[in-house]
């Protein structure tokens, strides 16, 4: 820092708007005589002053006012720890706690159970359904089997071609025969 | 040692819950295994490293005198978590939860050994099992005398299981008595054959 007294004659002479005169230099001299109390150092607050910090108190938004798309956040989805809650471990310990979590438990898995007894019986009946169905329709086909053999022994019957299962054969037979030529014999007298 | 947390406990308890029914909560009521009914009777669920051990409160208050890292093991052993958080429930255990299994599948005789050696349930092996017994669910096996011999997962539900052929599997094996001294045994018969192999 500068001194003061020189600042002031700098001031003086860089000041340039009155002429240099003498009595402006013998005033100079009797003003050096006055006795002034010694400069105080102001000192400017800082910025990051606490009562200049105080003073500016800004809302501060929470992440539910803000309506921030989730992906965005910076927390992952799921991690967002609950603010002003106690850390570590709570512990179960006593005999209710234990029991509530138990019955908890229990009807989850009642619940499991109880939805997979209600699916493997619905399966069962269509399984069951599945297996009449198949019954029926080989029963169908059988009693079809039936109907065409009694069909064919009824035709036997009323044929009354001695020989079972000679009937096709017969017929073509007699159908080749009455194609035939009548063949030529030699006879003699 | 310390108590369970809520989530490691509701981890516990589903793991039990496939095996046992709503009677669990016997366990934890204020009845020790001895019948006494008073507070330090109390039977109680406490964790050590990894493990959970099943005892009175009177141990468990007792175990806080031994050092965490001193002390190995302490009441029944019920299982341990996994690193990822799931519950293994021990063999130990059997002997704690039999009593309120949910489902049961008795053995013959016949069918005993071939349980204790490692092979699955066959259903010529079955002597009795438990009604309406859903298929993949938690079962623990008995001999026909009702000694608990090991778990096991239904491979087919009770009403499927009648129509099956002899030879069919009925139930799989997860664990049994037997399961320690066939590993002892194993391990006897590896370290014989190297010395064997050194001669």
């Amino acid at each position: 820092m500068a001194p003061p007294n020189k600042g002031s004659a700098k001031g003086g002479s860089a000041g340039g708007s009155k002429p240099l005169s003498s009595a402006s230099r013998v005033s100079k001299s009797s003003k050096k005589n006055v006795k002034r109390p010694p400069p105080k150092e102001v000192k400017s607050k800082a910025r990051t002053e606490t009562d200049l910090m105080a003073k500016k108190k800004k809302r501060k938004y929470t992440e539910a006012e803000l309506d921030l798309p989730k992906l965005n956040t910076i927390t992952p989805v799921g991690v967002v720890k609950p603010k002003g809650k106690k850390k570590g471990k709570t512990f179960v310990d006593d005999q209710e706690g234990m029991l509530t979590i138990l019955a908890m438990v229990n009807a989850e898995k009642d619940g499991q159970i109880e939805s997979k007894m209600m699916k493997a019986r619905q399966l069962e009946e269509i399984r069951d359904a599945r297996a009449k169905e198949l019954e029926a329709r080989q029963a169908h086909k059988k009693n079809k089997l039936e109907a065409v053999k009694d069909s064919i022994r009824n035709k036997k019957g009323n044929g009354g071609s001695g020989k079972a299962g000679d009937d096709s054969t017969s017929t073509k037979n007699a159908g080749s025969k009455s194609a035939k030529p009548k063949r030529k014999s030699v006879s003699f007298a | 040692m310390r108590s369970l947390t809520e989530p490691e406990t509701e981890t516990m308890f589903r793991k039990l819950a496939t095996y046992t029914s709503n009677n669990l909560s016997e366990l934890i009521k204020g009845t020790s295994e001895d019948g006494a009914t008073d507070e330090n009777s109390r039977m109680v669920f406490r964790i050590q490293g990894n493990r959970v051990f099943y005892m009175p409160l009177r141990l468990a208050n007792l175990a806080t005198s031994i050092p965490r890292d001193k002390l190995l093991s302490c009441g029944r052993m019920m299982g341990k978590f996994t690193k990822t958080g799931k519950f293994r429930l021990a063999l130990t255990a059997l002997d704690t939860i039999s009593p309120f299994a949910r489902n049961r599948v008795w053995l013959k005789s016949n069918g005993e050994m071939p349980f204790l050696y490692g092979s699955n349930v066959v259903k010529a092996h079955v002597g009795k099992i438990s009604e309406d017994c859903p298929e993949h669910s938690g079962c623990i096996v008995y001999s026909m005398d009702d000694t608990p011999l090991g778990f096991g997962v239904t491979a087919r539900s009770t009403g499927e299981m009648r129509k099956l052929e002899p030879t069919a599997i009925v139930l799989f094996r997860q664990a049994d008595v037997n399961t320690c001294e066939r590993h002892v045994v194993l391990a006897q018969i590896i370290y014989f054959l190297h010395c064997v192999k050194d001669c």
